[in-house]
């Protein structure tokens, strides 16, 4: 009672000064802009919420108080104080220089009106743990406000320490929170301060700091940032209602070996129709309030195999927007004891493993989704995850060797494209100036590109067998083309290869499989990375012995797993560190490329091929931006998905100038009409002949553009309020894309429709 | 020719992933289209999802079920739970509103060219029409002509009108069809139309054969169905779809009621249909598939699908009404998720756009430069492929139209290409080609001389009549006397020995190569299977189970009825039964290559010819080889048949039987794994 008649005394001496210090901001803020406007600069469009200076107000603490809304100072650098509420383990994070502050909990009566018990607790709480009771699939949220949670703090240099105690339930932890001089801080629960004594009740999932940043309904301008796809908004602006969940995406994709039930339609009882949503690549996710410029970007250190992240609009169960990670601690599943539906659902044990979440904040000009990517390529740089490559432009042409159809009781070769038709290709192409080629060469093996595993140098008698494949390679390099052999390492074939042992079991003990909705090989397994390991090595042995040196592995590049060996867990952690282990060894032995890796394999290729351009297109997100490409582009050269498939070839292009993404081709030398009784169904335009003119067009003018830029980083990334997209690097050049079906007039350039223009930054 | 399966959508709870390896970002659904033979294969996107209408103005939707386009751009939007009609402008910003006060339950809605908005209200039971402005000008209740039906309700579902402002609507439980009704005289009723009909299955043919009158009535009566949806072009046919009809899912009318098209493929759960601007045909699915038809009710396009969760635009909840605008873009109303998603056409629809509009309107040289870029895109693209072989035709560029309608199984297109080829054949070797005949009859002639004078021919004909002399082949020959004669022959096969089982596994085995040369190398006209598909163990396999199936439960049947043939005479005879085929077939094949659409009744003749041959000299073989009378013959005959069905029986039994030991095993292994591993 004391502490709120004390809160109720601060804010009649806040709320005048905060008056006072609104007045003076605005008036700065709108002569910067007029003055902004005289330079003629393009100013960021931040979207336009029906953000309000009364809301603002609440926002921005003006003078260094010991305490905020009842959170005590506990920590402080050059730019940002770190405060903090015990009882709930809330925290508020201010910026010094202009007061600006972020908070992680709601303490504000009217947000919480019409909210029901669990997500009123869920809002008030830093930490919040889903209950894993029984065997029971809905997990129950325990918040530190109705949950009966004991919270002992324990201050300590650069933040704190707090044991987290669940009396009611037999578990509890530590959490350790500690800021950095860098202008970061972390949060923290190491494995080794968890315990659960009871055996009903577990440690489900648990959410750290979930409404870290948060804000009400359209109250405040600004976005989250989600890592989907190339990198994706959601605007905090007020959604009316509109989406009853938001973003929820398990970082590194899905997990095949806990089922992860969703509903597959087939279409005429068959065909799949979906595509699947973007893999999260890098684990990361951000918050920016532009109005009180303030924001972080939040990086996953430890614990991101299991990782869900998490951003949700207004309307979505509450009405406030916020974003988070959750960490699985573990999961039910359904283990099925007959083939006509008997099942139990059982439990896993505990995954262990720790949690570090590094929260980088960023403000002033950098409070935008381009400073969180200057800071995070930063970050990646400094912690050696990325190494500054080659950047050199090239034109990426993947050519398909050949695939199997049924024939009699037996297979028959399709042959696409033999060796001597690469040979001729190439020719042809450097004829015409198309020099820069990189090469990934699928389906070279003996018996097509899906007979799997591939164990040795052996390549199909179809395309040209071991000798012209050895020569392809060794002209290819003396004209200076990069050409890799390409094969998936991580999935087996049953119909081509012995896979009864070694392969993985998800969680139930039954065997994965991985159906293809094909005809030819209806189903793929996948081997367990240690026998992966055992494949990978002979066959670089054997490619090593051939004098063959570039290689691309896919499949072991962006799939990790739970699994079991004789019904002990392997957790995805323990699948990525096998990985993990097995490429820095190959990439040390060879050229070795990767296909879309997860971030942590990013610094063992010198080549990103299959980078995502654009998002999953989720109902709720509301810009899509190239967050990858700012983060990556000058580092290490991307190349995106095969044109051959883009319906809108014009737009695509212009996507492929804003994002930096050099472009890729998949290349057959026969009409792909050949394949349709193939797996490789899939490819129905690919024709060398067709393509021929579309390549020296995209090589000539793509070339060009990057010319200008060779390799600077992006430093500056916006969508205007006319439509054009404005690129700069930082060498100065700046791009200007038209989308639009109408030419765009800036700063006395024209920019005519569909197509993009080069100037200078100011 | 292209006949798509039952439509069937599969919601299974299963953990399955795709293989990543073409991932077009963005789209969440794939597009497919079909290619000649009606296999399904991707293609690219057609339309990209670009947004959603969520509100008019500030209004949110209560339950829309229906919207209209008018030719300016206006949607019209039927909000049966609001009980008005909502008017916005593509963006959604609102125009208007119409009948508040006046609806009760309005469940269609259909605005003419001239503004004429006409609502159907279900619960008002009475189509309501109102003027540009909005104010009601008519109402039409249910009509009193007796041939309407004195017990049949009128609850107006749908409804649309053409230009004289008669209106077709769609009543609930209106099994009798489409409610035509004309303004005149405060509504008339013209009668119904587009009338569906209704199928027996040869298994409802039968209960109502043996059923006696007092049980029929306990079945449940098959009546018409009645058609979910409507739409108007401008010509003023009507086209509608009817959910569960198989072909006539979609029809499109015309003024007499007579159905124009058949559809390559369809829905189950077709929802809406509209046209587009290039008399193209758009039909949705509740389910949020949405097809694309040209006039001709050829598929281009099928794309979208259900959002099961996974929250990306362009998936639908449950789609009530589809319309398309001047731009091309989709609009479809989601009644579930309360919005109407928006798609726009891809630069590669466009394409396919411009090649339809310029086919449609007779420019087919003009239409190969689209359509060239298309199949550039996509290569498998039947109905470029068919349109570029019909204009290749229009043009007399008979090669290129013959590879056209090949690729897009364009049978008639092939057909008048291939006569013409052949034409231009003839004409070119007719002239060589007799000179050889005339050369390889003097030839002939001077070999006999030669052969008469000198003999030089002498070795060869000795090896000849060697080979003659041996018995295998004295027992091949055999067989073609066994066909003109087959009384005499089963004589032979019976008590002279002149057949063996080696003889008739030959016999057999000519068979299986020439049937299988059959299906896979006769013309293109008569394929029954597609180009480059081989599936040789079936073909084998099924000629032998019959074969072998059918002698053996013949042979059991004979023995028992005091049959005198040996189950090796059975067998050797039913070879030696096969002969015709064997001789004629392969002059057969050959011709099928060289005729067209015009001649395939010679084919057909030469076939039917075949069969009854063999048939004949089964019935003689039976009966001789026996020694039955013709009674005998027939009943065993019957027998047999009887045999056969028990026999397959049987084997069914035993494999159900086997499956659920099987079955047992594997779950009592899994039980103790289970087990074990706790």
């Amino acid at each position: 009672m004391e502490t709120k008649k004390k809160g109720k005394k601060l804010w009649i001496a806040i709320v005048p000064i905060c008056l006072l210090l609104m007045a003076g901001i605005i008036t700065v803020v709108f002569r910067s802009g007029v003055e902004a406007e005289a330079k003629n600069s393009p100013i960021v469009n931040a979207p336009k919420g029906t953000g309000s200076s009364a809301a603002l107000s609440g926002a921005i603490v003006p003078d260094t108080t010991q305490t905020i809304n009842d959170h005590k100072l506990v920590a402080e650098n050059e730019n940002y104080q770190l405060y903090l509420y015990e009882s709930t383990l809330s925290i508020i994070v201010r910026d010094k220089n202009s007061g600006a502050i972020m908070e992680s909990t709601v303490h504000n009566d009217k947000g919480l009106e019409g909210t029901n018990a669990t997500w009123s607790g869920f809002l008030q709480s830093g930490v919040v743990v889903e209950l894993q009771e029984d065997t029971n699939k809905l997990q129950k949220k325990l918040d530190l406000v109705n949950s009966g949670a004991k919270i002992t703090v324990n201050l300590v240099k650069g933040g704190f320490q707090a044991k987290i105690d669940y009396p009611n339930y037999q578990f509890g932890f530590d959490m350790e929170v500690l800021l950095y001089d860098d202008g970061s801080f972390t949060a923290s629960i190491p494995e080794y301060s968890i315990y659960e004594n009871s055996e009903k009740q577990k440690i489900g999932n648990i959410y750290i700091f979930p409404l870290l940043g948060h804000t009400y309904l359209g109250e405040r301008e600004g976005y989250m940032l989600i890592p989907d796809g190339n990198g994706a908004l959601i605007y905090l602006n007020d959604k009316e209602g509109r989406f009853s969940a938001g973003y929820s995406q398990k970082v590194f994709g899905s997990d095949i070996g806990i089922d992860e039930s969703y509903i597959l339609s087939l279409f005429w009882g068959k065909y799949e129709t979906h595509n699947d949503a973007e893999k999260v690549l890098a684990p990361i996710f951000g918050m920016v309030h532009t109005d009180s410029e303030l924001g972080y970007l939040a990086v996953i250190e430890k614990g991101a195999e299991e990782a869900t992240i998490w951003a949700t609009p207004n309307g979505a169960y509450t009405n406030y927007n916020w974003t988070t990670a959750s960490f699985r601690k573990s999961a039910t599943y359904v283990q099925p004891t007959s083939n006509s539906g008997g099942s139990v659902t059982k439990v896993t044990d505990r995954i262990s493993y720790d949690i570090q979440v590094r929260y980088f904040m960023v403000h002033g000009k950098n409070a935008t989704y381009t400073g969180l990517a200057n800071r995070y390529r930063d970050y990646l740089l400094e912690q050696n995850e990325l190494q500054k490559s080659d950047n050199s432009f090239n034109i990426r042409l993947d050519f398909l060797g050949a695939d199997v159809e049924n024939w009699l009781l037996f297979k028959k070769d399709v042959t696409m494209t033999t060796t001597e038709n690469i040979e001729e290709i190439y020719e042809s192409l450097q004829k015409q100036g198309v020099v820069d080629i990189i090469s990934l060469y699928k389906g070279w093996q003996d018996g097509g590109i899906w007979d799997l595993p591939v164990t040795s140098f052996d390549a199909g008698g179809s395309i040209g067998g071991n000798r012209k494949l050895k020569n392809l390679i060794k002209s290819s390099k003396e004209k200076g083309i990069r050409l890799y052999l390409y094969q998936d390492v991580m999935r087996a074939n049953p119909d081509t290869s012995n896979t009864t042992f070694n392969t993985v079991k998800k969680m139930d003990k039954r065997l994965y499989s991985e159906n293809t909705h094909r005809d030819v090989f209806e189903e793929f397994v996948y081997w367990t990375p240690s026998k992966t390991t055992s494949v990978v090595n002979k066959l670089v042995k054997s490619f090593l012995k051939n004098d063959i040196n570039q290689i691309a592995f896919s499949g072991i590049s962006n799939n990790l797993y739970t699994y079991t060996i004789n019904d002990t867990m392997r957790t995805r952690q323990s699948t990525r560190e096998s990985y993990e282990k097995l490429i820095s060894s190959i990439s040390e032995q060879t050229d070795l490329l990767l296909e879309e890796p997860l971030s942590c394999y990013w610094k063992y290729t010198d080549v990103l091929i299959d980078m995502p351009m654009g998002d999953s297109d989720y109902i709720f997100t509301d810009q899509s931006v190239p967050f990858l490409s700012m983060v990556l582009k000058g580092i290490i050269p991307m190349y995106g998905n095969y044109v051959n498939f883009e319906a809108n070839k014009d737009q695509y292009f212009l996507k492929l100038i804003e994002t930096g993404i050099f472009p890729s081709f998949y290349l057959t030398y026969e009409d792909p009409a050949k394949l349709i009784y193939t797996n490789s169904c899939n490819i129905y335009s690919s024709e060398y002949r067709v393509y021929r003119d579309t390549i020296v067009k995209y090589y000539n003018e793509l070339k060009k553009a990057d010319d200008l830029i060779k390799d600077s980083y992006m430093i500056e990334h916006e969508k205007l309020d006319n439509g054009l997209t404005v690129v700069t690097y930082n060498n100065g050049v700046r791009f200007y894309i038209n989308y639009s079906k109408k030419d765009i007039v800036m700063n006395g350039i024209t920019v005519p429709a569909m197509s993009y223009k080069v100037g200078e930054a100011e | 020719m292209k006949k798509r399966s039952r439509i069937l959508l599969l919601a299974l709870l299963i953990c399955a992933m795709s293989l990543p390896m073409i991932a077009e970002a963005g789209t969440p659904y794939k597009t497919y289209t079909v290619d000649g033979y009606g296999y399904v294969t991707e293609t690219q996107t057609a339309y990209s999802p670009l947004t959603a209408i969520t509100k008019v103005g500030e209004t949110s939707f209560v339950r829309p079920v229906d919207m209209s386009l008018s030719k300016e751009g206006i949607l019209y939007i039927a909000d049966a739970g609001a009980k008005l009609i909502l008017i916005c402008d593509l963006e959604g910003k609102e125009v208007g509103r119409i009948g508040e006060g006046i609806l009760s339950e309005p469940t269609g809605v259909y605005v003419s060219a001239n503004n004429t908005v006409y609502v159907a209200d279900r619960a008002a039971k009475r189509v309501f029409v109102f003027d540009s402005l909005g104010n009601l000008k008519a109402e039409y209740g249910k009509p009193n002509s007796p041939i309407y039906g004195d017990n049949m309700d009128f609850k107006p579902l749908k409804v649309v009108a053409n230009e004289s402002g008669t209106m077709y609507i769609i009543c609930e439980g209106n099994m009798n069809g489409i409610v035509q009704i004309s303004p005149v005289e405060g509504g008339s009723f013209l009668g119904y139309f587009g009338t569906n009909f209704t199928r027996l299955n040869p298994f409802q043919v039968l209960q109502r054969m043996i059923l006696s009158d007092a049980q029929r009535a306990q079945l449940l009566a098959t009546i018409p169905s009645t058609p979910t949806n409507l739409a108007i072009d401008k010509e003023g046919l009507i086209y509608t779809v009817t959910q569960g009809d198989g072909e006539s899912s979609l029809k499109k009318l015309n003024i007499a009621g007579n159905n124009l098209i058949i559809p390559d493929a369809y829905d189950e759960l077709c929802a809406a249909v509209t046209t587009g601007n290039y008399e193209n045909i758009f039909v949705a699915s509740s389910d949020g598939y949405v097809y694309e038809y040209n006039e001709e009710g050829e598929l281009l396009f099928v794309f979208g699908g259900r959002d099961d969760g996974r929250q990306r635009i362009g998936l639908c909840n449950k789609v009530e009404a589809i319309e398309v605008d001047a731009q091309d873009r989709i609009y479809l109303l989601d009644s579930d998720k309360k919005q109407i998603h928006v798609f726009e056409p891809t630069e590669f629809t466009d394409l396919l756009h411009e090649a339809l509009y310029l086919y449609s309107k007779g420019r087919y040289t003009e239409s190969k430069a689209p359509l060239e870029q298309v199949l550039q895109m996509n290569s498998l693209f039947d109905y470029a492929n068919k349109a570029m072989g019909r204009a290749y035709l229009q043009e007399e560029n008979y090669t290129s139209a013959l590879k056209y309608s090949k690729l897009s199984k364009d049978f008639i297109g092939y057909s008048d290409a291939f006569w013409e080829v052949r034409n231009v054949w003839l004409r070119n070797n007719i002239v060589p080609a007799f000179i050889m005949i005339v050369l390889l009859v003097v030839l002939i002639k001077v070999l006999k001389n030669l052969q008469k004078k000198k003999g030089i021919f002498d070795p060869v004909f000795r090896v000849f009549s060697k080979v003659k002399e041996r018995i295998l082949v004295k027992q091949l020959k055999y067989s073609s006397y066994f066909m003109k004669h087959p009384v005499d022959g089963c004589y032979g096969v019976r008590r002279e020995q002149k057949a063996s089982f080696l003889c008739a596994n030959l016999l057999l085995l000519a068979f299986i190569v020439l049937s299988i040369l059959n299906k896979y190398y006769c013309g293109f006209l008569m394929k029954t299977v597609r180009e480059g598909r081989y599936d040789l163990l079936s073909d084998i396999g099924v000629v032998l189970l019959v074969f072998l199936a059918l002698t053996a439960c013949n042979y059991l049947v004979v023995t028992i009825n005091d049959g005198e043939g040996s189950f090796k005479q059975l067998y050797c005879a039913y070879a030696y039964c096969l002969t015709p085929y064997i001789i004629i077939k392969p002059f057969v094949i050959i011709i099928s290559n060289m005729l067209t659409q015009n001649e395939v009744f010679v084919l057909q003749f030469a076939n039917l010819f075949i069969e009854v041959w063999i048939v004949i000299l089964l019935f003689l073989s039976i009966k001789e080889v026996n020694n039955y009378s013709v009674k005998e013959t027939v009943k065993v005959i019957l027998l047999t048949a009887f045999t056969i069905l028990i026999a397959a029986l049987l084997v069914f039994i035993i494999y159900v039987l086997m499956s659920q030991a099987i079955e047992f095993v594997v779950t009592v292994i899994r039980e103790a794994v289970y087990r074990i591993g706790n």
